[in-house]
């Protein structure tokens, strides 16, 4: 999640977040694997229902190049179009200067978003 | 009254032991899964000090975790998918592992057993973190294994990773 996110660091997160409302395109989220002690620092993009790509390092939602103001390093990333399930979100990381295939990123069910970031 | 009590106290304590005793003596499956494999990462692990025997016996004590018709899919982004089949495969990449990395250290975290219906299969789900040598980045990984009870030895029948996102 560089470069918003330093490595290393102690980041809080809010587990209740989303008891009461959904997760909101742009909001950085932690993803559990098996279980919460490990945990993907995210952000999502892609939101239920809607066409992800990657196009020239830009993120197209369903044809529209989407604004990243928190990307801060150019790529050129290409990842043909998915749509997302109705519990589906597509998360990615900030750190868009590492080469695509050492970065994990893609859609997830919403059931893996344990909650959102604070600081 | 005063004996009454002690004798509640009595009773409530030998109902503890027994308890205690039972689950010494017969352990619920899901227990002795997380036994298995909490040997398994110790068996996985190894130390940049162990010498050429020890290396050939902790791999060798490698495939009795495993059945002998094992089948391994490990497809993690940036490598071409690999699968072992067979115990001999197991040990082979046991062994190429100790010859390649100095030292291994593996965990197994968030283990969740779902036993089937007859108790004779399980599948399980973990986070397996490991870090290799003197290497600053961890390795992680989100596993599925399936499990089989062999007469009273719980073996690993399938292993594959699982893309937490894709």
């Amino acid at each position: 999640m560089l470069p918003t996110y330093k490595e290393n660091g102690i980041n809080l997160l809010n587990r209740l977040a989303y008891v009461w409302s959904q997760p909101k395109r742009g909001d950085v989220v932690g993803i559990r694997l098996a279980g919460p002690h490990i945990m993907f620092m995210k952000r999502i993009i892609g939101l239920p229902g809607e066409m992800v790509a990657f196009h020239e390092g830009h993120v197209i939602i369903d044809g529209v190049v989407l604004d990243e103001p928190y990307v801060k390093r150019p790529c050129d990333w290409e990842r043909a179009p998915v749509i997302l399930g109705p519990d589906e979100y597509f998360f990615v990381g900030d750190n868009r200067s590492m080469p695509q295939i050492d970065h994990t990123f893609g859609r997830g069910q919403r059931e893996r978003i344990i909650g959102k970031i604070l600081l | 009254m005063r004996k009454w009590v002690i004798r509640v106290i009595l009773v409530a304590a030998i109902v503890g032991v027994g308890v205690w005793l039972w689950g010494v003596f017969f352990p619920s499956p899901e227990h002795v899964i997380r036994k298995r494999l909490n040997e398994l990462t110790q068996a996985v692990s190894f130390s940049s000090n162990e010498g050429s025997l020890a290396k050939a016996m902790n791999a060798e004590r490698l495939t009795g975790f495993f059945s002998p018709d094992v089948e391994i899919t490990v497809d993690v982004p940036g490598h071409s998918q690999q699968t072992l089949h067979g115990r001999d495969e197991v040990l082979q990449a046991g062994m190429a592992a100790r010859a390649l990395a100095g030292s291994l250290n593996v965990e197994f975290l968030d283990v969740n057993v779902t036993l089937a219906p007859d108790k004779m299969s399980a599948v399980v789900n973990l986070t397996a973190k490991g870090r290799a040598g003197s290497e600053k980045d961890l390795l992680v990984q989100e596993l599925k294994l399936m499990m089989k009870k062999v007469k009273r030895d719980w073996l690993i029948l399938q292993v594959e990773t699982v893309k937490t996102l894709s």
